[in-house]
């Protein structure tokens, strides 16, 4: 009885478990974002270096204080990338080609986010405004969002011993964009190299940049279709390989890597329990009976 | 332990039975603890043990250490890397434990549901090498979680069903709690509560079952983890399509040779607790093993030179990573392939013993490899761990030794508890009779008509098994 | 005769000149302030009669408004003939909010071609700075507009300026 009930159990588990993994994996990389999300152009052909992003966002964000001013152009001597303390960060790369090209980093927002398909308490959200925000007050600190993020933003504070975070850039979510208004480091901007729009129109503009000046564009906008398209989008002078971006990414998103697995998952489910059991009455039955060994088992059959 | 009955000669009985073999008197659960002696005995053979003073010098250092992680956070033990999330406690506690974990549900698998009740000798200590190493996993993970006291929250509080990582913990949870179940036989007995075991024997099929579907399941989903950082791992340690196949299958001779490795260090260091079943069959089973092994490896061989063909991946081997990947393929893989076939052929058991190791850190190096060695390749720095999270990585696996060496001694993986029911004669004065069983010299005898009729039923079971 | 004519001509030329010109020049500021930044910088006092004499050309930054000819193979297309616009300055085209809802709303009128332009902050510095890199001209931030001590708190610059030591603590590399 006990037994049966047990596998009763396993079986419904099973179940469970395909339908939600099989509902899933079908979803993965048909969800092409939502239709009003909200987007932010940056056009690197125009950006300076002047680090007014950085300090907008770290003021709004109330980020702790930087190592060094942020007029400070000292920085520029090394590849940064965005940590726990500064949501944004700009490099420079020098490419050969008259003026150096300054690229601004930050969460890209992507349409179908690693970050969020990796994280097992679903710590994150896509929202529809097309931010990808973060529940601190779930996440237990896997870092398995950093593992998966292709372009390698999420920071984690380790140096809090007792609520340690990932921090990320949320486009403002909690201030501004969740009432229409742009990022703290859009408005900041001097230059106008970040343009806030709604991704379609976004991508639209892009491409009229590129064939109205094609001398100034190289012709591509980065994360119209890397790993299943990105909230935010780039313009470049030269070719994006040139100035750090990551040009292996794969067009589908990353959970598509995944379906692999997820796809076998029900599979196992369903299959093994019937399987292994099947064999086991098979290489049993001409024994005398399920627990043949039991007696073995209990030294000099005590009972 | 060793040492000390050297020294003693046989005059130590061992705890096999509910009832000491001198008087028949119950053993207390103090004395059982105990092994059978007092407290100053006890502390006497563990001072002797050079191996404790190694020990008691590791868990010095590493303690405070561990303690200061969870004081000052993981900044004051790692580097606090946002390139590399994952350190030594993932790398090595998580990636590299499970696979060596394996052993459990492949021989509950083969003597429950396949009735190869000739590898039931070695049963007992499949499942505890299983459960102990997927426990200790759980403590690696417990270190390097940012808030590790909110571990349940993704079975209560939120759940994220499309994350392999929300597969990994229900499985690993339910699995945990399977092989608690199926070692608890062992326990049972020791304790002498028959109902209990009885409760559990009811259910061996189905916890053996489950056992099988979950670990399939999440020794894959561990693969499936890195798919999710196609960039990030070497193209030749990932493969979109066959990385959880890849941890599967090699975890199969992974969990087999941590099992030959396990039983031949304890033949090395507590023969004393085996019983006769385990000292004969302890050949045979280790061939037995590396048969499985061998089948394992060779699949495991066949299915990562497809995982490069497959996404043609042939012009990285001449790369220096390349060369690193062959490395790992030949010394983890090839070469305990060969040694196994040359050995098990020719019976030479103590080749078996070095493949099956090769065959250990293989894989162990396999699981570095994808998870921190060859993980973020495209950077330009490779990131050293922290010397404080080295040390609580070798402290916390020094407790797993001396964890599992504690069960060893004690519960009956190595010999079979004798319940049989010896009539209670003597229940006072106890304590006075103690000195005389030095002299008397009795376990021996007394075990042996048992051990023999024990033995001679073995061995007729495997013949007609065979 | 000729030089009647000549003479007759030259009268109406500088008759017309003269009656336009001050007209004109009434329009036309010496001296502008900008202070569109003003929460962070002092105004920016723009000469712009020092710039009207060194460039000349209207067009460089006023586009096809003032009725210059225009050179931009773009612009060429509807505005080579055009006449001077009512709006000159800057500031009647380019937004000083460009992200607000209304300006993003008429950026979707399909039948508006120029649905690309950028804020009057983005324009002025795309304008200057682009071209001061060009001629040479100042192209530090407080060459043009000094910071004042909110723009400082801002920067986390002169008096706020971090205290501690560079390169400490964790986090980055």
């Amino acid at each position: 009885m006990k037994r049966r009930d047990f596998l009763k159990g396993c079986l419904m588990c099973s179940a469970a478990a395909a339908v939600g993994t099989g509902s899933k994996a079908q979803a993965a990389g048909s969800f092409e974002g939502y239709p009003d999300a909200m987007g932010v152009l940056v056009d690197l052909t125009r950006c300076v270096g002047c680090r007014s992003c950085e300090a907008a966002c770290n003021k709004e964000q109330r980020l702790p204080e930087p190592d060094v001013p942020f007029d400070d152009t000292s920085v520029f001597e090394e590849k940064r990338r965005p940590t726990e303390r500064a949501y944004t960060v700009v490099n420079k790369y020098e490419t050969g080609q008259g003026e150096p090209v300054y690229r601004k980093i930050q969460c890209n927002h992507c349409n179908e986010p690693a970050c969020l398909t990796s994280c097992f308490v679903n710590a994150y959200t896509k929202t529809k405004e097309g931010a990808v925000i973060y529940n601190p007050k779930i996440c237990v600190g896997c870092r398995n969002c950093m593992i998966a993020c292709p372009f390698n933003v999420p920071g984690y504070s380790y140096s809090s011993a007792f609520n340690p975070v990932v921090k990320k850039c949320i486009f403002c979510h909690d201030t501004r964009l969740k009432n229409g208004r742009p990022p703290a480091c859009v408005e900041a901007c001097p230059q106008e190299v970040l343009t806030f729009g709604k991704r379609a129109d976004l991508i639209k503009l892009g491409h009229e940049r590129i064939r109205e000046t094609p001398t100034r564009y190289y012709d591509k906008i980065y994360g119209e279709k890397e790993v299943g398209g990105t909230g935010w989008l780039y313009l470049s002078s030269v070719p994006f390989d040139k100035v750090g971006f990551d040009t292996t990414l794969q067009n589908e998103p990353i959970i598509s890597n995944v379906k692999d697995f997820l796809g076998m998952v029900p599979m196992v489910l369903a299959i093994w329990p019937a399987l292994f059991t099947g064999v086991h009455l098979l290489s049993t039955k001409n024994k005398d009976g399920h627990d043949d060994h039991d007696d073995s088992h209990n030294g000099t059959g005590g009972h | 332990m060793k040492q000390y009955l050297k020294a003693k000669g046989n005059s130590v009985e061992h705890v096999d039975a509910l009832h000491r073999n001198s008087d028949g008197r119950k053993w207390t659960f103090m004395e059982k603890l105990l092994l059978g002696l007092t407290p100053k005995e006890y502390l006497q053979q563990a001072l002797k043990n050079p191996f404790n003073w190694i020990l008691a010098v590791i868990f010095a250092i590493g303690i405070p250490i561990m303690i200061g992680r969870f004081i000052f956070g993981l900044s004051w033990v790692t580097h606090s890397s946002c390139d590399y999330p994952w350190g030594l406690f993932l790398g090595f506690g998580l990636f590299a434990m499970v696979p060596l974990s394996s052993s459990g549900f492949q021989l509950g698998t083969a003597c429950e549901v396949f009735g190869r009740h000739d590898l039931e000798p070695i049963e007992r200590l499949a499942l505890l090498n299983g459960l102990l190493g997927y426990f200790f996993a759980v403590m690696f993970l417990l270190f390097d979680l940012g808030q590790p006291w909110r571990l349940p929250y993704p079975m209560i509080v939120a759940f994220g069903p499309a994350a392999v990582l929300f597969l990994v913990a229900w499985h690993v949870a339910t699995y945990l709690s399977v092989q608690i179940a199926e070692v608890s036989q062992g326990f049972f007995e020791w304790m002498g509560w028959p109902a209990g075991k009885k409760a559990v024997r009811k259910i061996t099929l189905g916890l053996t079952v489950s056992g099988i579907i979950l670990s399939t399941l999440h020794q894959g989903a561990l693969g499936a983890l890195f798919t999710y950082a196609p960039g990030k791992v070497h193209p030749l340690w990932y493969s979109a399509s066959f990385q959880w196949l890849h941890f599967f299958v090699s975890s199969i001779p992974g969990g087999l040779c941590m099992v030959i490795v396990v039983s031949t260090i304890a033949a090395k260091t507590m023969s004393w607790r085996f019983d006769d079943r385990f000292k004969t069959n302890l050949d045979k089973l280790t061939i037995s093993l590396a048969k499985g092994a061998t089948m394992g490896l060779a699949t495991y061989l066949t299915i990562k030179l497809i995982g490069v063909a497959h996404d043609n991946k042939w012009e990285y081997i001449a790369t220096g990573w390349g060369a690193w990947y062959v490395a790992e393929i030949m010394f983890g893989v090839i070469a305990p392939l060969a040694i196994f076939t040359y050995s098990i052929k020719n019976g030479k058991v103590g080749l078996i013993r070095f493949g099956a190791w090769l065959t250990v850190l293989g894989v162990v190096l396999n699981r570095l490899n994808t998870a921190m060695i060859t993980f973020n390749w495209r950077l330009p720095e490779r990131e050293i761990p922290h010397w404080r999270e080295a040390i609580i990585a070798i402290t916390l696996y020094s407790v797993y030794i001396v964890t599992y060496r504690f069960i060893l001694y004690r519960l009956p993986i190595f010999y079979k508890f004798k319940t049989v029911e010896v009539p209670v004669e003597a229940t006072a004065g106890v304590r006075e009779t103690v000195s005389l069983i030095e002299e008397n010299d009795l376990p021996d005898a007394a075990c042996a008509k048992e051990s023999i009729s024990l033995s001679g039923r073995r061995l007729s079971g495997i013949e007609t098994a065979n | 005769m000729r030089t009647a004519c000549t003479w007759i001509m030259l009268a109406i030329a500088t008759v017309t000149i003269t009656l336009s010109l001050p007209q004109k020049a009434a329009a036309i500021p010496d001296k502008i302030d900008i202070g569109s930044l003003e929460a962070l910088y002092k105004k920016v006092n723009f000469d712009h009669a020092a710039h009207i004499k060194t460039i000349y050309d209207c067009a460089v930054c006023h586009h096809h408004t003032t009725g210059a000819l225009v050179t931009d193979p773009n612009c060429v297309r509807c505005h080579k003939t055009s006449n001077p616009t009512k709006d000159v300055a800057c500031r009647n085209c380019h937004r000083k909010d460009p992200f607000s809802a209304d300006v993003m709303n008429e950026k979707l009128n399909p039948n508006r071609y120029h649905n690309d332009i950028p804020g009057l902050k983005g324009a002025y510095h795309q304008s200057c700075l682009g071209c001061h890199k060009k001629m040479n001209g100042p192209t530090g931030c407080q060459d043009c507009h000094k910071r004042k001590p909110e723009g400082d708190a801002m920067f986390n610059a002169g008096e706020f300026a971090p205290k501690k030591p560079a390169g400490k603590g964790h986090g980055g590399h």
